[in-house]
């Protein structure tokens, strides 16, 4: 059958979008980093690090965001507001949480230690600034991630399988090992997938704590060499293809240790779960607000308290509170404005294009009827299993050679934000669209819509709500970008979290949870716009 | 109750004793009792939403009830004035999902295994009886088949060789057919059948289908609301129905609202357009309904002492046809083997013997 003129124009338009997108900047950094020595050699201790860092981080993260998908179960008190609060640091971003905390936990001037200090004396010291402080921060920090693919596999867990092994004689601990853990145990592999590739890329984290404590790792190295002058680019290459080696190695265990096991089974009506004990409920909420505190309120209080204080202080006593750092970021610090114009434009932009090119992906893939649309499907996830920053290092070997006059703009940070989050993308919308059954479609081509028609006056309106809850975390998540921004700005491209982290080397450590909140007040003002413009729906 | 002291002690039976609950401010059981003595099957029987599941999960400790009382083997296992509840694990139980919730990370015969490893029976003894089990529904050369790999039917002879392996004294199943296609449900359903009466096993069984509870059942529950409306043999619930519920939901289609008016030995009831039909006795309280079934419609073409009326309908069954009669605005379901002489439009005499017609309350 001859494909509809349209139709294969779209798979072809976005396949050749993807194709250039994913493939350019990996076959870059590979092929670089081969011809540039091997960089890494040289410091051992860095590969070590950047090895302890990604498995210890990953092993306590994924505790975390298990231990919080299994507690907050059907019948706790308060569910749903808990699991909303749960991912905040999700919109938080690793990098205010790693100054807050720094702010709550350094050494000397840490909010914490000042309070005990003063209870305990100084032998009394939580230090943040240190290995173990950045583990477990970014533990804080990246815990939603296996939380939200835990809980999803959860629900999608037919509760009378568990039931079934209640009544067949096994007791709640006993159910556990055998039943539900073992059925967790794909969610669980591919949250540590994406955890290890995000740990092993993660820059802010160990840029705000690691680095003061001299614990080093691959992505503060490529930082530290590409700020020498002359950067030295074909070392961070090697560095970034010790990365991208790091994480095929990633995809390929995971796929060899799930095998070809599938745990979908065909079933009739499912019950419905039972809800747990009242007081076992209580404890539960409990757990989840203790982790809502650890990783959201006391980090963003303190943010908040850096940002009125004087100057941060080595004593309670000398606590003195002022506005002079807002309105010094405000109006006092050059690149506040430009770097806000920039991210404000950069959120939009890529969140309408992520959104739109991840539309057409899963359209293609879902009901096209071309051929390779599985390799569209899996180039279009590849950048899930890439750190950020491989593909910041691929786009900056691509375009430091080729002169194309998109270097310094803002256009190359959109290119890489784009491809860092068109798997997300792709995920939503094929979520989306797999909920409509592609009948609805059909029924109006059969009414006599052509197919432009019929994609325009029906799927397009009725994923549209989905569409729009994706487009609000992804500007979110593109506002707060980091780990490929550090790499690709200039001074005309600077970025919002680009000037907070600038400020942060340079500057006072008050202006910069000034900024951090002008940072956090721009999200929340845009999205707060979108949703009573569009109606509040969308996002329920 | 006497009854109850009569079996208390005795491995199988089980009692329920005015056992209610509600699934929030929404009331699902409301008041449920009935007595399954040891090596018998009692149906729920019961449209959708009527509280059967529900019943079941309480039985089974899935749900806990707010009311009443739950007796296993004699032994309480939810007591709400004793405040007793024990868990699932402890109730010594079995039972057959909807969903059969055949566990998919396990072999055919760890499925199988997984009770007895529970209760920590010994290597060689649990090999043995899992392949006993496999053996007795038929999948024996199934037992290393991983889970994901089964056809329905065999995924249902999988959860029923698992609720059977721990030797249970009472296994419950909640439409444990349903899920199958229309063949296979009759094959499973005389196999079932036949694996409790070699057990011995007490059977709770849930269903909607009138058929299957009928084919299947010592006794049966008809539920309604949350309530059972009403509860005997198969026999009695067929022949008998004590209500116009019972009687639409046992498959009688002509159930007519009437006036009863008391007649030498039965009585008569007269229909609403005025007709008169003799009837069976007892006569219920209150507002009633005359009913009978189709196959007792007896149709002629002359009127020798039947009824006028049209055959505005007929629709061909397979082995029977059936006809819908018009006369006025009464309108009566009647089937009979195929005949020729009954064509849509012809005009026709109808008539039921009086020991088919039976009164119900509205
Ligand atoms: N977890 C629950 N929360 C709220 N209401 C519930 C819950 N479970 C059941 N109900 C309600 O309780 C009533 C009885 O439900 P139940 O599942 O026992 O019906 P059923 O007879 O098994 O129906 P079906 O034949 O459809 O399986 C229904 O009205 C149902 O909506
Ligand atoms: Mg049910």
């Amino acid at each position: 059958m001859n494909l509809p003129r349209a139709e294969s124009a779209l798979a072809a338009t976005s396949s050749g979008i993807v194709a250039l997108l994913v493939l350019p900047p990996l076959a870059a950094v590979a092929l670089a980093g081969a011809g540039a020595g091997f960089a890494p050699i040289r410091e051992p201790g860095v590969v070590a690090n950047t090895l302890l860092f990604g498995v210890a981080a990953t092993a306590a993260s994924l505790a975390v965001g298990g231990s919080l998908a299994l507690a907050l179960a059907p019948g706790v008190p308060g569910r749903a507001t808990l699991e909303r609060l749960t991912v905040m640091p999700l919109y938080l971003t690793p990098l205010l949480t790693a100054m807050g905390w720094n702010w709550l936990a350094s050494p000397k001037s840490g909010l914490i230690n000042l309070i005990l200090h003063a209870v305990f004396g100084p032998w009394a010291t939580i230090n943040v600034i240190s290995p173990t402080g950045v583990i477990l921060v970014s533990a804080l920090a990246m815990a939603p991630l296996p939380f939200l693919l835990i809980s999803d596999a959860l629900r999608g867990l037919d509760p009378s399988l568990i039931e079934a092994a209640r009544v067949h004689g096994g007791s709640r601990r006993l159910v556990f090992c055998r039943i539900t853990a073992p059925l967790l145990l794909p969610a669980a592999l591919a949250s540590a997938l994406l955890l290890g590739v995000q740990t092993i890329g993660m820059f802010s984290v160990p840029a705000v704590l690691g680095l003061p404590a001299g614990f080093n790792v691959a992505t503060t190295e490529i930082f530290q060499l590409l700020e020498n002058y002359p950067p030295r680019i074909a070392d961070a290459t090697a560095w970034g293809m010790l990365l991208l080696a790091i994480s095929i190695a990633l995809t390929v265990a995971q796929s060899a240790l799930l095998g070809r096991r599938s745990f979908v089974t065909i079933t009739g009506k499912t019950s419905r779960p039972a809800a747990s004990k009242p007081m076992a409920g209580r404890a539960r909420a409990l757990l989840a607000m203790a982790y809502i505190a650890l990783a959201t309120v006391l980090p963003l209080a303190a943010l908040l308290w850096a940002a009125i204080s004087l100057f941060v202080p080595a004593d309670l006593k000398l606590m003195q509170f002022t506005s002079q750092h807002f309105s010094f970021v405000l109006f006092g610090y050059p690149k506040t404005w430009l770097a806000a114009g920039n991210s404000l434009l950069l959120g939009m932009l890529t969140a309408s294009v992520v959104c739109g090119l991840g539309l057409a992906v899963s359209w293609v893939v879902l009901h096209g009827r071309g051929r390779g649309r599985s390799i569209l499907d899996q180039l279009s996830m590849t950048p899930l299993s890439v750190p950020a920053m491989v593909f910041a290092l691929g786009l900056l070997w691509v375009y430091v050679r080729v002169p194309l006059p998109i270097y310094g703009t803002i256009l190359v940070l959109l290119i890489a934000y784009a491809t860092h989050y068109l798997p997300f993308g792709v995920r939503t919308t094929n979520a989306a669209l797999r909920q409509l059954h592609p009948e609805l479609e059909e029924a109006a081509r059969v009414a006599g819509a052509s197919w432009s028609r019929a994609i325009g006056r029906i799927t397009l309106p009725l994923v549209q709500p989905t569409m729009l809850a994706a487009w609000i975390l992804l500007f979110v998540m593109a506002m707060q970008e980091v780990s490929s921004s550090i790499l690709l700005y200039t001074s005309r491209s600077i970025v919002l979290s680009v000037a907070v982290f600038d400020l942060w080397e340079n500057g006072n450590p008050s202006d910069v949870a000034a900024l951090g909140f002008v940072q956090l007040a721009i999200s929340f003002v845009v999205v707060t716009l979108v949703l009573v413009i569009r109606g509040r729906r969308a996002l329920t | 109750m006497t009854t109850l002291a009569h079996v208390s002690g005795v491995r199988g039976a089980v009692s329920l004793d005015a056992l209610s609950l509600s699934h929030g401010s929404v009331p699902a059981v409301r008041g449920v009792s009935f007595l399954a003595a040891p090596r018998e099957v009692l149906t729920l029987l019961g449209p959708s939403g009527c509280g059967k599941t529900t019943t079941l999960r309480a039985i089974a400790g899935l749900e806990t009830p707010q009311h009443g009382r739950i007796m296993i083997d004699g032994r309480a296992v939810y007591d709400a004035s004793c405040r007793i509840n024990l868990p699932p694990e402890q109730r010594g139980l079995s039972m057959v999902f909807q969903s059969y919730a055949i566990w998919p990370h396990m072999t055919v015969a760890e499925n199988v295994a997984f009770g007895l490893r529970a209760r920590g029976v010994g290597k060689a003894r649990l090999h043995e009886s899992v392949r006993r089990c496999l053996d007795l529904v038929g999948l024996g050369a199934l037992a290393d088949r991983p889970a994901t790999r089964l056809s329905g039917g065999q995924q249902q002879r999988v959860a029923l060789a698992r609720s059977i392996a721990g030797d249970p004294g009472v296994i419950l199943l909640d439409e444990p057919l349903s899920n199958l296609d229309a063949q296979l449900r009759l094959a499973m359903r005389t196999e079932l059948r036949a694996l409790q009466r070699r057990l011995g096993l007490t059977a709770i069984y849930v269903t909607h289908d009138q058929e299957e509870a009928l084919a299947l059942s010592d006794q049966v529950a008809v539920m309604r609301e949350g309530t059972i409306e009403q509860i005997g043999t198969p026999q009695e619930i067929h022949a008998s129905p004590c209500s116009r519920f019972v009687a639409e939901f046992m498959g009688v289609r002509n159930v007519i609202p009437c006036q009863v008016i008391p007649h030498g030995g039965g009585v008569l009831a007269l229909l609403p357009d005025g007709t008169k039909l003799q009837a069976r006795g007892p006569i219920p309280t209150g507002p009633v309904c005359v009913c009978f079934r189709p196959i007792s419609v007896q149709i002629r073409t002359g009127p020798d002492g039947g009824r006028p009326a049209v055959v505005s309908a007929a629709a061909y069954l397979g082995d029977l046809m059936q006809y819908e009669l018009q006369a006025g605005d009464l309108s009566i379901c009647a089937r009979s083997l195929p005949r020729d002489d009954l064509r849509e439009g012809a005009t026709v005499y109808w008539s039921v013997p009086p020991e088919a017609c039976f009164l119900v309350s509205a």
